[in-house]
């Protein structure tokens, strides 16, 4: 079994940081090539597909002017929503963090005399930690998507906000299912263990009477919840129960039914790597003889409205979870999801995480890339990612400069004595003579320097450093410039 | 205890206090909405014929099943369908047409049917509202003719109806169509399907396994 | 024509013979060019490290310096893009109106090096002569801060001598990433040696690019690895003729 079955830990409060935490991903050549095979597979189809849409940058444009625009007015958006949702007979509920959700879901249940409920995956649930909370309560909780039964079965947390199970492949899927389905027999074909998770689950449908899902789309305009997904559990959780919960994020809204034009082009696109995924439900309030007559939706702030109080981070909520930018993150593909220590792994993930906590944990996340921008690019939304990375790695360092702990640290250390040094060309040109000193210590025979200590040894753990040349350029350029006053 | 309702106002007041500093023009700032950028295709091209080919297209790459007839051979359709199925048990909306359930097998019309019931039949017949020939997607509405969410959702066979005058080309021209906002759609874009295996496309997880759609030449 | 030479801090000191190749080969294109003693840095290790106040005093200083200059040419793809895409939000935040204007006025005579002899000058035979197998490494801040599109393979596929290798999976990051290559410097390496698969699969001599930075990452694990590939920046190749070879820069 994957050695990342040992205890990775999705709350950012207790995680490690970044560089520690994806060192057993590193050490996996199983993980990192079970990551990569998935990443391509999406990255190619959604690239074909991209190439083949000629109006893509146009969605693009629409589709983060229409999310900035609902969340420049997300008060009112959010309150037509409650009066249209209400009016359809839905009841909606306002939950200020995970615990007053997790309070609400439970009591919602506990009135219908639920004792089992039946979940599609929404990544919501699992940032509020509400599968735990529920179970301490007494209550079953099942998993319906592929995915997530693998996880749920397999004791394992999500790498990947669309596909979860990324990181683990047939042969550990046969493990898992063949131990708690008691199904020996199972070959570890995907067909048969498909097959496997459909039997397994069609008795629960039938006859669980609580579902809870989470929501693609809130739509303001008709008080309708969307939902995307591929394999039918989602309909069959949102169609068969008699009590049907929804927990949504408040930056889901979007303000009229025809937004969905551009959204659903763009989702299915940059998620899947799918024209358009099977199955897109949406549904208002209660529809007498037709699904769930006791309707519920729980939305949730959970440090969202702060984000939103920023100019420059508030685009981080236009977020549609389409996970195209962790396909893209060079990052993520040799770390995989769990490295981020979240729910929300990747690009997104290092900057909603620290946001959600207002800053106060994941601080490593900002750092957790290169910068490089792919994400960027991909992005439906056009998250400026790498832009809002700098911004919270400045947020980072005003909290730790202040720290005394901080004061001495190697990199911070040298990286004021460099802006000192940068302020004032002696004392660069100083610098550079006294390096050159210094790097000639540890430079060996062959004008190389292969191990340095503190933080140039993190370089030299790979890779070497060329010697310091003993010319800077502009001492070159000075020899010349006086070499051709005095006319040589 | 703090009650549901003080839970709203804390979130509001929130949310009011962050975006109390954007600027709006007028005192709505919705009316910004009309003002966004839509410089997408909002409608196709494509000739007719080459539509409704597009939309087979992109139906069989999905492995859905489409035959093409025109109004008058479509029971002689549906009953080819039916039969090539080795199914015998089907479920039907209220509202569909009587000719469209036709003889030599067993009809059980949608009358508050259980959901045992419901899993006993073999398939389902229904109409539709629209289909999106880009991207291949059936969109059902839930009216009589197309039934309830459940009965398109349990039993494993799903034969859809679909005049040409139903298809557009490009999913805004869907949304154009749309004259009531609907309280309940179902967008169909194939079988049920997984890939969390490896990334490995297995069709049919839960949903109709098998999706066959007719196309009537009107 | 007359451009200023910003030559880069990490170049200046780590890198002199890309600053003496970038010299001849502009001269040699009848450029006149000056070099500004007082530079420094732009700033941008402070700004993507979170240092935010150092980083705006660096830039403020980097546009006093280049008021009055014709053109300022910068053989380094990532200093372009902080001044492109940084500069404005640091001056927004903490500079002044004035500032503001000069900044805007510099702006559009920032130029990389690339960019510099295909837009400005107009070339992109340089007549450059480099009999060797060359693959090209484009930098995340050239391919997607600043477009540099295609102008590093017009100008290579002028070089005499030069045998072209592609270079799979171009797009994706070398891990380097700036302060990211020590901070998160196991992630780095992972990066690293799976792009070093892609470069050594091209059975070149020579990897090149326009950015010392990502060449110091790539040519330091090779030069770890004794492997049988060398990093060059492109300034380097472009500079070398037979007359003057590369070795003359070195």
């Amino acid at each position: 079994m994957s050695k990342i079955a040992e205890d990775p830990v999705l709350d950012p409060t207790i995680a490690l940081p970044f560089p520690a935490a994806a060192l057993p991903a590193l050490r996996d050549p199983q993980l990192r090539k079970n990551v990569a095979h998935a990443i391509d597979v999406i990255q190619e189809k959604r690239g074909k597909l991209v190439v083949e849409k000629s109006d893509w940058q146009a969605l693009r444009v629409s589709a983060a002017a229409i999310r900035t625009h609902a969340l420049e007015n997300l008060g009112s958006y959010l309150e037509q929503f409650e009066a249209r949702c209400t009016a359809a007979g839905g009841h909606v509920h306002w939950a200020s963090d995970a615990g007053e959700a997790r309070q609400l879901i439970l009591e919602i249940l506990r009135k219908e005399g639920a004792d089992e409920v039946i979940k599609i995956k929404t990544m919501t649930s699992a940032e509020i930690q509400l599968n735990p909370f529920l179970e301490a309560a007494g209550l079953s909780v099942y998993e319906t998507d592929l995915a997530e039964i693998i996880l749920q079965l397999g004791h394992q947390e999500p790498s990947h906000i669309v596909v979860p199970a990324l990181h683990i492949n047939r042969s550990q899927v046969r493990e898992i299912f063949a131990q708690s389905m008691n199904r020996p027999d199972l070959p570890d074909d995907p067909q048969a263990l498909t097959a496997a998770a459909r039997e397994y689950l069609r008795r629960k449908f039938l006859q669980v009477p609580a579902a809870i899902s989470g929501a693609n789309f809130l739509i303001a305009e008709t008080g309708g919840v969307v939902i995307v997904e591929s394999e039918g559990n989602g309909r069959m959780c949102l169609t068969l129960p008699r009590t049907l919960i929804t927990l949504a994020g408040i930056e889901k809204v979007l303000p009229c039914f025809n937004d969905l034009e551009v959204m659903l082009q763009v989702l299915a696109r940059s998620a899947t790597g799918e024209r358009m995924n099977p199955y897109t439900s949406l549904w208002s309030g209660v529809t007498p003889g037709d699904g769930p007559q006791n309707f519920h939706v729980v939305l949730l702030d959970n440090g969202r409205s702060s984000i939103l109080e920023k100019a420059k981070e508030r685009q981080t909520l236009r977020c549609i979870r389409c996970g195209a930018c962790m396909n893209a993150c060079p990052v993520y593909r040799q770390t995989g999801g769990h490295a981020y220590g979240s729910v929300y792994p990747g690009p997104i993930g290092a900057i909603l995480t620290p946001q959600l906590m207002q800053m106060r944990h994941a601080q490593s996340l900002p750092y957790a890339s290169s910068l490089c921008g792919a994400c960027y690019d991909v992005c439906p939304v056009k998250i400026n990612i790498p832009e809002i990375l700098i911004d919270l790695r400045a947020q980072v360092v005003d909290q730790e400069r202040r720290s005394l702990g901080k004061f001495f640290d190697p990199l911070y250390l040298g990286l004021r004595i460099a802006a000192l040094l940068f302020s004032r060309a002696r004392l660069f040109h100083l610098a550079q003579k006294f390096g050159r000193i210094a790097a000639g210590l540890f430079t060996k025979r062959d004008g190389w320097i292969h191990s340095m200590p503190s933080v140039g040894g993190k370089w030299t753990q790979t890779r070497d450093l060329r010697g310091l040349p003993n010319q800077t350029f502009r001492e070159w350029w000075q020899t010349r410039e006086a070499d051709r006053r005095r006319g040589r | 205890m703090r009650t549901s309702q003080s839970g709203r106002d804390r979130v509001l007041d929130r949310i009011r206090a962050a975006t109390a500093t954007i600027a709006r023009d007028g005192a709505d700032g919705r009316s910004a909405y009309v003002d966004l950028p839509r410089e997408y295709i909002n409608r196709g091209n494509l000739s007719h014929a080459a539509k409704v080919a597009l939309l087979i297209e992109r139906l069989r790459e999905y492995n859905a099943e489409v035959s093409e007839c025109t109004p008058s051979t479509l029971t002689d359709a549906i009953h080819h369908k039916l039969a090539a199925s080795n199914r015998r048990r089907f479920v039907a909306p209220p509202g569909l047409p009587s000719a469209w359930m036709v003889p030599g097998f067993d009809w059980k019309i949608d009358d508050e049917l259980s959901y045992e019931q419901i899993e006993g039949v073999d398939g389902v017949v229904t109409g539709s509202f629209c289909a999106v020939a880009d991207s291949g997607t059936i969109a059902l509405h839930h009216s009589p003719i197309e039934g309830r969410r459940v009965l398109t959702l349990l039993p494993d066979w799903h034969l859809c109806i679909v005049y040409t005058s139903q298809v557009v080309e490009t999913l805004p021209e869907y949304f154009a169509r749309v004259e009531k906002l609907p309280t309940l759609v179902t967008w169909i874009s194939g079988p049920s399907a997984t890939a969390d295996i490896e990334m490995t496309r297995i069709k049919g997880v839960h949903g109709p396994r098998h999706l066959n759609v007719i196309l009537v030449q009107d | 024509m007359r451009a200023s030479l910003f030559i880069t801090c990490y170049n200046d000191t780590l890198f002199p013979e890309t600053g003496r190749a970038v010299v001849s080969l502009l001269e040699r294109l009848g450029v006149t060019l000056d070099f500004h003693s007082q530079q420094t840095c732009c700033g941008q290790m402070h700004a993507n490290t979170g240092f935010r106040a150092e980083a705006f005093s660096q830039a403020k200083r980097l546009v006093h310096l280049y008021a009055d200059a014709e053109n300022v040419v910068i053989p380094s793809s990532s200093c372009v893009a902080m001044i492109r895409d940084q500069f404005p939000g640091l001056f927004e935040d903490l500079g002044s109106e004035t500032l503001r204007r000069e900044f805007s006025a510099l702006l559009p005579r920032i130029h990389e090096l690339s960019e510099f002899l295909v837009d400005k000058l107009g070339v992109e035979d340089v007549g450059a002569y480099f009999p060797h197998r060359v693959t090209y490494h484009a930098s995340c801040h050239g391919l997607r801060a600043i477009h540099l599109g295609d102008r590093p393979f017009r100008l290579l596929s002028k070089v005499r001598g030069l045998d072209l290798a592609p270079l799979p999976n171009l797009d994706r990051c070398c891990g380097f990433g700036g302060t990211f290559s020590v901070k998160n410097a196991e992630v780095s390496s992972a990066m690293l040696s799976v792009k070093l698969q892609d470069v050594f699969s091209t059975k070149a001599e020579y990897c090149t690019a326009l950015d010392n930075s990502c060449l110091m990452h790539l040519g330091g694990a090779m030069h770890r690895q004794y492997a049988g590939m060398k990093t060059i920046h492109m300034a380097l190749i472009l500079a070398s003729t037979e007359s003057t070879p590369m070795e003359a820069f070195q």
